[in-house]
């Protein structure tokens, strides 16, 4: 039981830490994404003459 | 009522917010595949954010607050199977990549490419049905979470329910996948900060020690012990690992943000990395419940051994605990940010599975049945509109359906059940398809009615368990496919290059 305690404890920190990182780059970076993604869909439009 | 002026605030704040920028990606709308695939344009970033706010909603919180409640800590091997898996697929490739390639739209649209319009059909009715019946329960479930936590009176349940599924629609209906990738963006941030606000308050509340202290004490080395658990066991944890490379393959509106992306490679970083996320998707509100169980199991005791959650005096359902913990350890203000976080995670899920099946049921079932009876292709536009009409027939499914049925047992094995009865075939038929050259259609076809049936006869008419029928699914699917092919070996080729080794045509 002491190892699946120090295990689940282990990967509880892991997965929150993961969580909490990933989420502030991915808030951080993904407005340019968002931004290009908009530029790259008005292009499309204009090319196929929409 | 639990609300305070500043949660209305907030609340009210965040559904404009998302109505008015979700209505800003109709403009952008200029043919199919922009309503479906947004133009095949997600970046890495944004990529990351639409998958994960497409998994994560309030049903994930409940279902897997729930599982931690009954199992305690054992509960999180699934959590943990989701993540690792995720990030396997993702670095691998396995499917992901392949069908990046071949610019599909939908999950069947793959089985017309490799196998036969038929198959397509058939697939696409046992994608809907059983997409359509594991949201069927969302509403229901994400309402008792609202009322319990908001503390509104339960005889609003169903207009705000209404109201939600009404503003999700609008937005999906008019700008398809590109409004749906915006509002995800933006209820994935409030969603990730609700969760991490919420894991501080919950262990800061009850205590680590605590919460292993009551583990050990009502559940002993089961409790953390997946293998032992006797509602889990070796069964459960095959099943789990078959079902989870099942879903971020095949799962529909999970591919959809992978046939979304700029490129295979972008599909699998986004993949990869999205793994992490599912770590923590799963574990977080896992926690939550084993934190609910601390505070208020002290009733009689319940299923596997564990004590009901008593509140106020009133004894309630295992799956309600978390909620009315959220309830009284939140404080003004911070309440608000968690339901519309909450809210967020709702409707980025709701309107992401709308988009998905509604697909299915026109680019897979409607269209194909359109070419089967000779008439012509419909008109990228027309194509739209019958997006949009199966778009608001499945809302007026859900909110027929969803609002008054009760799953029976844990919602968690529920949702994985119904994915089953469409999962196990489209995974056999599909890794067969890409990876071995002598699946063929009787193969495929196999797969996928054996699979249902695996699926369907064990759970709903021989009432064995989750797990066995799970686990039977998977097998019976696979054999088919195997004993399909083999046995009738003389098949056509595929239609297009790249889906599929070629079958065996001697």
């Amino acid at each position: 039981m002491r190892y699946w305690q120090v295990f689940w404890t282990v990967s509880l920190l892991v997965a929150g830490t993961s969580f909490a990182f990933i989420t502030l780059v991915v808030t951080i970076k993904g407005f340019r994404d968002l931004r290009e993604m908009f530029s790259s869909l008005s292009q499309q439009r204009e090319d196929s003459g929409e | 009522m639990n609300f305070a002026v500043i949660d209305w605030v907030i609340v009210v704040g965040y559904l404009a917010l998302s109505l008015g920028v979700g209505i800003i990606g109709k403009r952008y709308v200029g043919n199919v595949t922009h309503y479906l695939v947004a133009g095949r344009e997600l970046g890495l970033y944004v990529g990351i954010a639409t998958l994960a706010a497409t998994e994560i909603g309030t049903i994930t919180y409940m279902y897997n607050g729930e599982f931690g409640y009954i199992y305690g800590f054992a509960a999180f091997a699934p959590a943990l199977i989701s993540g690792l898996v995720m990030i396997i697929v993702g670095r691998t490739g396995l499917v992901i990549s392949r069908f990046r390639q071949l610019k599909l739209m939908t999950v069947p649209e793959y089985f017309e490419v490799k196998y036969s319009r038929g198959l397509r059909i058939l697939t696409g009715v046992l994608v809907a049905v059983g997409g359509i019946l594991n949201m069927g329960v969302f509403l229901k479930i994400e309402g008792e979470f609202l009322t319990i936590v908001s503390g509104i009176n339960v005889r609003f349940l169903v207009p705000v329910m209404t109201a939600i599924l009404l503003l999700e629609l609008i937005y999906t209906v008019l700008g398809g996948m590109v409004s749906v990738v915006i509002t995800d963006f933006i209820q994935y941030v409030l969603l990730s900060v609700a969760t991490i606000l919420v894991t501080i308050y919950a262990v800061a509340h009850t205590g680590w020690a605590n919460i292993l202290a009551k583990i050990t004490t009502t559940m002993g080395d089961v409790g953390f012990n997946p293998v032992t658990n006797p509602g889990l066991g070796v069964k459960f944890l095959v099943w789990q690992i078959l079902i989870w490379f099942a879903v971020h393959t095949c799962w529909q509106t999970t591919a959809m943000r992978m046939f979304s992306t700029k490129s295979p490679e972008t599909s699998k970083k986004v993949m990869t990395w999205t793994g992490f996320i599912f770590l923590g998707r799963g574990m977080l509100p896992m926690l939550w419940g084993i934190a609910a169980l601390t505070l208020f199991g002290v009733g009689t005791i319940g299923k596997g051994g564990v004590p009901m959650p008593v509140v106020n005096g009133q004894t309630l359902p295992a799956i309600d605990a978390m909620p009315a913990m959220l309830a009284q350890i939140l404080g003004p203000g911070v309440r608000g940010v968690v339901v519309a976080g909450m809210l967020a995670a709702t409707m980025s899920v709701n309107s992401s599975y709308l988009l998905g099946w509604s697909a299915v049921i026109s680019q897979d079932i409607i269209l194909p049945v359109r070419q089967a009876l000779g008439k012509g292709p419909l008109s990228s536009r027309r194509q739209i509109l019958v997006n949009r009409i199966a778009n608001l027939f499945v809302s007026l499914f859900l909110m027929f359906w969803g609002l008054y049925y009760t799953p029976p047992g844990e919602v968690y094995l529920y949702l994985n059940i119904t994915g089953t009865i469409f999962l196990a075939g489209a995974f056999a038929s599909v890794v067969g398809g890409l990876y071995w050259r002598r699946a063929n259609l009787a193969g495929g076809y196999a797969a996928m009615l054996l699979g249902a049936a695996g699926a369907i006869i064990p759970f709903f008419f021989l009432k064995t368990s989750e797990n066995t029928a799970g686990f039977a699914a998977f097998g019976l699917a696979a054999v088919g496919l195997v004993a399909g092919s083999l046995l009738w070996p003389r098949q056509p080729a595929p239609a297009r290059e790249g889906a599929g080794e070629v079958a065996s045509t001697d």
